[in-house]
């Protein structure tokens, strides 16, 4: 279908106009640059550029895992949580209940790598340098409640929504402790539904773009827009 | 039938303006950004030949700074 | 997707418009992070599938940090949380108590309608007749038994609007100083600390001395699980430029794991570590002579001052001057050595702690809570700590900061600013005839309302109620049946036939149990308000769900009992409009140089503010020229006494009141958990917090345990003077006491562990040490 086609196209072209746009900023007597936008100074949380490409070393590791991976489930993994970007649950017992970071948890979950005791992947953490782990992941020791709770868990987000067929699904969630797409997206832990088959391309936000991206830390800004240089 | 959409960014403080006048023009639809000086312009026309009008009339407008397409069905 | 926007009879043409304009704004968002498309954009998303979540500021309904939150709404239901990243407090960043603190509105047992005791047992009711009742009791009761027969006990947890007219309509309407809250129990001495030294209540300091810092030293402060945040921003910049972390405590906990160096130390003896580390400063001339010379001076107080545990205890301190000499003679006890022997602290690490202090290249910051706070003589070790930041001028600089965190959201914004403690006015004390003047003007009360003496604090307000000079007590938002120390004591003073107790709260507990009326309380963002933190910053937060039921604010609960008691011209307020009005009203008081507060607008629209503001600018260290425009010059000021100079105090080592022996061997220390907070009434409706604790222990070192034969998980009676509990005994888990010790978090209403504790008190402060108890352990 010749319609289809060009769509695919269009897609591409898309992708070139980011670069061509870019470039003919550059050339033109307004010079681009890329500022740090105030909050990047009190936001070390959320996610800068350079992690978007964390991981990257392990990225054809990942790809050469593909076809073994967990069978973990994406109903799997909001289970364990209780909202959709609420910090997981820690699913196994402690190896110590003392410990901080580096000597605990950081052990598995900086690299990941196949663990024989709990048969399967360890989820590669997107934010190493958090070294508090039990500040936000706790385990569970009882099944039973204090009291029932009538908190009610919205409907997860929908994925693979792209806008075309086959066009590139857009992100549907924020940055916050979770820059490093890789670690949640590429590592043979991650769930079987959002797991990517392409982990060696690691510039992510090449082809998907985030929908609620009101967390970027840093945006373009031409020297016009801060009073002009003519 | 051309369906094309475009990002235009206008000249300092023309936004307005020249979204207005870009929205007289037939087969144009105009969508500002909230909070940037960015225009998502959509064009749909029934010809080649037109859409090449449309666009050599939107292109020498002055208030635009940079117009830049981004994807096209023809 | 295709086939879905198909099913809406979109036109081929319309969908290839769609198609080309959605791609289009994905690469705008691309390009210009942020962007975003009016209701384009949002109708796309729409399509796209994402939930329609509004996103909201808000601080942490938990503790003292004062961490910056967006609540996301859907619907009508709070449904999901992250950090505020705009929030200069965490950046971002939460605790597992703050991600889940949504969920803690939402426990099944909801309080939605107002309860009254009717032949003995709670019955559902109205809020009309509940609030009928309350208002006919206290009139009566003060008819009948006097003024200072009634009374109200809130918290830290009560917000800046909640606390100013509890103190309003009890201080300036009725015209009584019984108005105490939980913080005398968690806060007072760091209050008192900071007012003999200073002169000024709160920290000079704020967090940001956390990124300046080169040198932590946690004085008894379990920061890793109690401020999580704050430690791991500290950790945070220990990847980053190498600091030193130094927990110095009675017990090994996860802080002490992470930290570079833990030291252990005796319980009480703080007191002598602090004197040992001034004795080598000012040996090895480590003093910061100009500034000692030019801004402080010295003083001694009383000693010997007792531990308040009779009827009736009074206690004044007073201050005596004295010279440097007179000071480096006191100083003679403290030698390191000397104070080795019983602190179980090495002269070696006395010495290397003095010296971190001591180097003039080190930018230090101690950090304490309840470990200083709650301890006979918290007044006292809260003035030392300040004494080596003095001595060695390290202090209201950037990175040089003695900082006393809190543990509860608004402790320092409603109980230590509005001040709701017996002795206080929002300005001043009720002492000072020019702050009642004060009062009585803003109030529009006459000045003779407002008593000049204080009446009860906390312990002496409970002991009233216990003899009956006090009949008619109502409690917000506090949970005193679990936290008063020597607990049966005051629960059966409570329970007595001539007492009326009024609780507001939003779930059962056990304070609720022993209420004659129980008024449901709309809860944190179910209502509009502020809190302030530990760094001074006052937070706003919209009314952001409906409150369940007939659920009420606090706030409007006292207005709408002070109507019915006739002061309407002083609770005058539209019920749309209240928390505004009331903190215009409230601002009044701290206008100036010193305490101005940032206009109600300015609260709105940002993640906080730290007072002092002043001409639109927040002050984040106080008493240096530099950074606060309150002082005379650019330099040190210390303005809150009337030289301008802070006090350096002889403060000595006393023993705590009771020790082990050999009847009852071990000490006794209790404390939190990260998962729960306070008394758990909130963080054990949440699922995921209850199931990671799901209940209260005693934790044992590992050779005691061996010894007695006792392992992990078996059950273990422990029993003090006044009490007994069985519980799970828990051995090398998370925290490790050292022998002879044991430790009990308070937060299980099953395992009422103040039963056992000890209802001593700082005679400065009247705070209660929960920290030092005698128990005997015996397994069962």
């Amino acid at each position: 279908m010749k319609g289809k086609a060009i769509i695919f196209f269009g897609i591409l072209l898309m992708i070139s106009a980011i670069v061509i746009f870019d470039l003919s900023i550059r050339q033109s007597n307004v010079s681009a640059s890329v500022v740090t936008a105030d909050v990047a100074d009190v936001v070390p949380t959320t996610m800068l550029e350079s992690e978007v490409f964390s991981l990257q070393d392990l990225a054809y590791e990942f790809k050469e895992l593909e076809s073994i991976g967990s069978e973990k489930t994406l109903a799997d993994y909001y289970k364990n949580r209780a909202y959709d970007g609420a910090p997981p649950r820690i699913p196994h017992p402690l190896l110590n209940e003392k410990g901080i970071g580096g000597k605990s948890c950081l052990q598995c979950h900086s690299n990941g790598g196949y663990v024989d005791r709990f048969k399967a992947f360890a989820p590669i953490t997107p934010h190493p340098d958090f070294l508090n782990c039990n500040q936000c992941h706790v385990p569970k020791k009882t099944n039973n409640l204090f009291v029932a709770s009538d908190f009610k868990r919205s409907a997860p987000k929908h994925i693979g929504s792209g806008v075309l067929d086959g066009s590139p699904p857009p992100i549907p969630h924020d940055f916050q402790v979770r820059g490093s797409c890789l670690s949640c997206h590429g590592a043979p832990s991650a769930a079987k539904e959002i797991r990517v088959n392409h982990p060696e391309r690691v510039n992510c936000l090449q082809c998907h773009a985030p929908t609620n991206n009101r967390q970027i830390t840093w945006e373009r800004k031409s020297t016009e827009e801060e009073g002009g240089m003519e | 039938m051309p369906i094309k959409s475009y990002i235009i960014i206008p000249q300092l403080d023309q936004k307005q303006s020249l979204m207005d006048d870009i929205a007289k023009m037939e087969g144009c639809e105009v969508h500002p950004a909230e909070n940037k000086e960015v225009l998502v312009l959509v064009t749909d026309v029934e010809t080649e030949s037109e859409d090449k009008l449309l666009i050599s009339q939107i292109e020498s407008n002055k208030n635009i700074k940079h117009i830049s397409l981004v994807s096209g069905y023809e | 997707m295709n086939e879905q926007i198909e099913d809406k009879d979109l036109s081929r043409r319309q969908f290839l418009r769609m198609a080309a304009r959605a791609s289009a704004i994905a690469t705008a968002a691309v390009m210009f992070p942020g962007i975003v498309f009016a209701e384009e954009q949002e109708r796309m998303i729409e399509k796209l599938g994402a939930i329609d979540v509004k996103w909201t500021k808000t601080p942490c309904r938990f503790c003292g940090v004062g961490c910056g939150l967006k609540v996301g709404i859907s619907d009508g239901k709070a449904v999901a949380v992250k950090g505020d990243p705009n929030s200069s407090v965490n950046k971002g960043l939460c605790c597992v108590k703050g991600y889940h603190s949504i969920l803690a509105l939402y426990g099944n047992d909801r309080l939605t309608k107002p309860l009254i005791r009717k032949n003995g047992k709670l019955v559902e009711s109205t809020m009309e007749e509940a609030l009928d009742l309350v208002a006919s009791k206290l009139r009566n009761t003060i008819a009948e038994s006097g003024k200072d027969s009634v009374s109200i006990y809130g918290s830290g947890q009560w917000t800046i609007p909640d606390g100013y007219v509890a103190s309003k309509l009890f201080k300036g309407a009725i015209g009584t100083n019984n108005v105490e809250a939980n913080a005398r129990l968690c806060m007072a001495s760091a209050v008192t600390g900071f007012l003999s030294s200073f002169g000024l209540d709160e920290p000079m300091g704020c967090y940001e001395d956390i990124d300046h810092a080169d040198v932590f030293v946690l004085w008894g402060n379990n920061m890793a699980e109690m401020h999580p945040v704050l430690f791991s921003r500290i950790l945070d910049n220990r990847l980053k430029r190498s600091v030193k972390i130094i927990d110095l405590a009675t017990r090994t906990t996860r802080t002490s794991h992470a930290a570079d160096k833990s030291i252990l130390f005796n319980p009480q003896t703080d007191l002598a570590i602090a004197n040992a580390i001034c004795y080598e400063i000012v040996k090895n001339r480590w003093v910061n002579t100009s500034f000692v010379e030019k801004h402080c001076v010295l003083k001694e107080g009383k000693t010997n001052i007792g531990y308040g545990l009779e009827e009736n205890f009074q206690f004044n301190d007073e201050a005596k001057s004295i010279d440097f000499e007179t000071y480096e003679t006191f100083l003679e006890d403290y030698s390191p050595e000397k104070v080795a022997a019983y602190s179980g602290v090495s002269a070696k690490d006395i010495k290397y702690l003095a010296s971190l202090y001591g180097n003039p290249n080190n930018k230090v910051m101690s950090l304490w809570c309840m470990g200083p706070n709650q301890h006979t003589r918290g007044t006292w070790i809260n003035n030392l700590i300040y004494n080596i930041h003095l001595l060695t001028g390290k202090i209201s600089t950037p990175g040089n900061s003695p900082f006393s965190l809190t543990g509860q959201p608004s402790a320092c914004g409603t109980v230590r600013e509005v001040g709701t403690l017996t002795h206080k006015l929002p300005h001043g004390v009720v002492m000072n005839e020019k702050d009642r003047e004060m009062a009585a003007e803003i109030w529009k009360v006459p000045v003779e309302n407002i008593p000049s003496k204080p009446t009860h604090h906390t312990v002496s307000m409970f002991r009233a109620l216990d003899r009956g000079d006090i009949r008619f007590m109502w409690i917000q938002v506090t949970n005193p049946m679990v936290t008063m120390p020597h607990l049966n004591r005051y629960r059966n003073g409570a329970k007595k036939d001539d007492r009326f107790i009024v609780v507001s709260d939003v779930y059962p507990t056990p304070t609720t149990d022993i209420a004659d009326v129980v008024l449901p309380s709309a809860m944190w963002i179910e209502r509009e308000g502020m809190y302030g933190n530990s760094e001074r910053r006052t937070q706003h937060f919209n009314q952001l769900l409906q409150p369940p039921g007939e659920a009420m604010s606090d706030t409007w609960q006292l207005i709408e009992v002070a109507r019915r008691l006739g002061f309407k011209e002083q609770f005058p307020w539209d019920e749309s409009t209240h928390i505004e009005e009331i903190w215009k009203e409230y601002s009044r008081f701290h206008v100036g140089k010193k305490h101005g507060m940032a206009p109600y607008e300015v609260l709105k629209s940002q993640a906080g503010a730290q007072w002092p503001y002043v001409e639109g600018k927040e002050t984040k260290w106080r008493y240096h020229g530099k950074y606060d425009p309150a002082c005379k010059g650019d330099t040190f000021d210390f303005y809150g006494k009337p030289d301008g100079k802070a006090w350096i105090w002889a403060r000595p080592y006393e023993p705590a009141p009771e020790i082990p022996d050999s009847d009852y061997p071990f000490w006794l220390c209790t404390g939190r958990v990260l998962e729960h907070w306070h008394t758990g009434s909130m963080t054990r409706r949440v699922p995921i917090l209850h199931q990671a604790v799901p209940k209260s222990y005693v934790e044992l070192n590992p050779e005691d345990a061996k010894r007695l034969d006792i392992r992990n998980g078996d059950q273990v009676k422990l029993i003090s003077r006044r009490g007994e509990i069985v519980m799970d005994a828990s051995v090398d888990q998370r925290g490790k006491p050292v022998s002879g010790h044991v430790f009990v978090p308070f937060f299980d209403e099953s395992y009422l562990i103040n039963e056992l504790t000890l209802d001593a008190y700082c005679p400065i402060s009247k705070q209660p040490d929960y920290k030092k108890c005698a128990v005997r352990i015996e397994k069962i």
